[in-house]
């Protein structure tokens, strides 16, 4: 572990990772005061004692139901999906060696919209499985066959991506199937609404589930920090320095594919953050893992909470789907991002 | 007592009106109404012309089947499509002997294979500028005329993705003209003027049994479904049929987009807190949230939302989806709505 140990330029360092967490407490603390309802700031303090502490300070039932099991999980719901999307975008660029990898380029969206309309329109695994349990195991289920179809054609990294394609599109048309052969006017409509990805659901129990599996997934990930660097080189050159490529490659897929398929199981799929994440961490700590990897975390979360409460206030009293805000606000960003690092002719 | 006297005298109403049905099917009344063929109509933007009064309709949509049963043109429907629930009662016999082409959107083929001398729809994402059943001209090309009902494309624009955008507020205005404009084509004006009007005797009364309130500001909302059920709802937009319902009872909708169906946070629904909170009641099964009991369960368990004032008074109204939809339904809805209103004790 001595790639994650505190190194000569320490003192940098550890400003960095202060600085990091003070946007991340800032972003959250916006997060849970601003909103539709108007809550003075004392209330919101109070409500969020009363919430964490058992503090028991006198504060409206509906203030208080708004601040902490409404604002306060949602936030803290947006940075673990942001991390975890972009952690995945950044090992899955890595471990294909292509910039424009993403984590739902492994069918992981596809086969979640076929789980959730097998439940919704089937009523597959009726009222236990519920869709966030359909979405999951179809999410998986395209996985299993993506994983098959690559590691058959010979586990390329550019075998992967195309295995993905193939996946995506027949997961697709599964899910297009059902629509148009099952369902009734009403379901016909709008099916995949859900899967432009929404934070509105989210409550503390969903927090249980994506907060151990985020937290495991980036452990995963920053213990092959290393290998990780090596992969840009090459898995040739990986093999050569003793990293075994076969084993870390499943394992980090594995580990990316169960970020994702959690995510995109309890909010939908939120496109931008985890192809575009990366790319601006890397402008800002370098490509090495060891730094990239906790920037991704942070820079994903910071990000996804803002885009979240731009979602809930730019258009009153409606809800912009997500994914909306993450392309329209982080497009520009990217695109600022780009041009400011750009390489003298 | 009294509502079982109002109840008898409606009864009556509608026996007389349908016996002047009746009466004026068997010609006695020909010479009031009578319609020159060929006929033509502005229609969506379109002209339609009609050669003679049609024999062979195809129906596409719950709603415009049911106004054709009420007129008494079941033998003239060959084949219908598109339905969201079981046929209104006193159609079932009318409508057991009419093929059902689909429960949802039929085919081109399926359609014009009836050889329809009309085609009427209830929507124009079925038959309009990008009609999935298909657009005017292919309707053209076989020579069929194709009607759509004014409640779909009258202040309402289609062209986006979803339910719509009304830039104007949804009124059964509308509905009548459609009725009536059913009454030129098959010539059967006199019905659908019998029709008309008691439908609007009955909206007057809903309006009357809330007249008391009198200016009094009592808000509302009216939660459709939602994608999952803890999260954002779809609530009725400030111009849809709910909120013509509102506007015609003097209840202002809390909602002020023009979306058909905006979604909107709970949180949104709190700071607005509505005196009175309606619920839709649905066979569909999409989403989690289309379950009454769930939508009802959630208002019990849900920190937030239980804390509502229309939830811990008591003040819910459950209407069936059809009174959300442009038809004979939102009259139904409208006096549900009414005398749930009337109970509740706001009106002085």
């Amino acid at each position: 572990m001595s790639h994650i140990a505190i190194g000569p330029n320490w003192p940098a360092r550890l400003a960095l990772a202060g600085l990091s967490l003070a946007a991340l407490v800032v972003a959250i603390a916006l997060a849970v005061t601003v909103g539709e309802m108007p809550i003075p700031l004392g209330v919101a303090f109070r409500a969020l004692g009363n919430g964490l502490f058992g503090l028991g300070y006198p504060v409206s039932a509906i203030q208080q139901g708004v601040i902490f099991e409404y604002r306060l999980s949602r936030a803290l719901m947006a940075a673990l999906c942001g991390g975890a999307l972009a952690l995945s975008g950044a090992i899955l660029q890595a471990l294909l060696r292509n910039p424009l990898a993403e984590p739902y380029i492994l069918g992981v969206s596809a086969g979640a919209s076929t789980g959730a309309v097998a439940v919704m329109i089937l009523g597959f695994g009726g009222a236990t499985l519920g869709l966030s349990g359909g979405a999951f195991l179809g999410s998986v289920a395209a996985l299993v066959l993506v994983g098959l179809l690559a590691a058959g054609a010979g586990g390329a990294s550019d075998r992967v991506i195309l295995a993905g394609v193939a996946g995506s599109q027949l997961f697709n048309a599964a899910t297009a199937t059902i629509v148009t052969t099952m369902a009734s006017a009403e379901q016909a409509r709008g099916v995949m609404f859900w899967l432009l990805g929404n934070f509105g659901g989210v409550r503390w129990p969903d927090l249980a589930v994506a907060a151990p599996v985020a937290l495991l997934g980036f452990l995963v990930c920053m213990v092959h920090a290393k290998a990780l660097d090596a992969f840009a080189f090459g898995a040739d050159a990986a093999a050569s320095l003793g990293i075994h490529v076969t084993r870390v490659r499943l394992v980090l897929l594995a580990t990316t594919a169960l970020l994702t398929a959690t995510m995109v199981a309890i909010v939908g799929t939120v496109g931008f953050v985890g192809l575009v994440i990366p790319h601006a961490a890397r402008f800002l700590v370098g490509p090495g893992h060891a730094r990239l990897l906790p920037a991704c975390l942070v820079i994903g979360a910071v990000f996804m909470i803002l885009a979240d409460v731009l979602s809930r206030i730019l258009v009153p009293q409606q809800i912009l789907p997500i994914g909306i805000v993450t392309a329209l606000v982080g497009a520009p960003a990217f695109a600022l991002i780009l041009y400011r690092a750009r390489r003298p002719a | 007592m009294l509502n079982t006297t109002s109840h008898l005298l409606r009864r009556s109403a509608q026996g007389l009106a349908v016996a002047l049905g009746l009466l004026a099917s068997a010609g006695l009344t020909e010479a009031l109404a009578g319609t020159t063929y060929p006929l033509t109509l502005e229609n969506c933007g379109s002209k339609v012309v009609i050669d003679h009064a049609p024999k062979r309709v195809v129906s596409i949509g719950q709603a415009q089947t049911e106004i054709l049963y009420a007129l008494g043109l079941g033998d003239r429907v060959v084949a219908s499509a598109l339905w969201f629930g079981p046929v209104a009662k006193p159609y079932e016999t009318v409508n057991a002997g009419v093929k059902r082409l689909a429960d949802n959107d039929p085919s081109f083929e399926a359609v014009v294979g009836q050889e329809p001398d009309l085609v009427v729809a209830m929507y124009e994402w079925h038959i309009g500028p990008n009609g999935i059943v298909g657009k005017r001209e292919r309707f053209d090309a076989v020579k069929v005329p194709v009607y759509v009902s004014p409640t779909d494309c009258v202040g309402k624009d289609n062209s986006g993705a979803g339910d719509g955008v009304r830039t104007q507020m949804y009124s059964t205005e509308l509905l009548y003209r459609n009725i009536l404009e059913y009454g030129a084509i098959f010539d059967v004006s006199d019905r659908a003027e019998a029709l008309v009007a008691r439908l609007k005797a009955r909206e007057a009364e809903a309006a009357r049994t809330v007249a008391t309130l009198n200016g009094k500001d009592v808000s509302m909302a009216l939660w459709f479904s939602s994608k999952e059920i803890k999260g954002d709802a779809f609530l009725a937009g400030k111009n849809g049929v709910p909120a013509y319902v509102m506007e015609q009872l003097g209840i202002r909708n809390i909602i002020t987009t023009q979306e058909e169906w905006p979604l909107v946070g709970w949180e949104t629904i709190a700071a607005n807190d509505p005196d009175v909170l309606v619920l839709v009641k649905m066979d569909r099964r999409r989403f989690p949230a289309d379950d009454i009991d769930a939508k009802l369960a959630f208002l019990k368990t849900d920190p937030v939302a239980s804390q509502l004032s229309a939830v811990k008074n008591g003040r819910i109204v459950i209407v069936d989806v059809a009174a959300t939809r442009p038809g004979m339904d939102t009259v139904d809805g409208l006096e549900a709505i009414a005398t749930a209103v009337q109970g509740f004790g706001l009106v002085h």
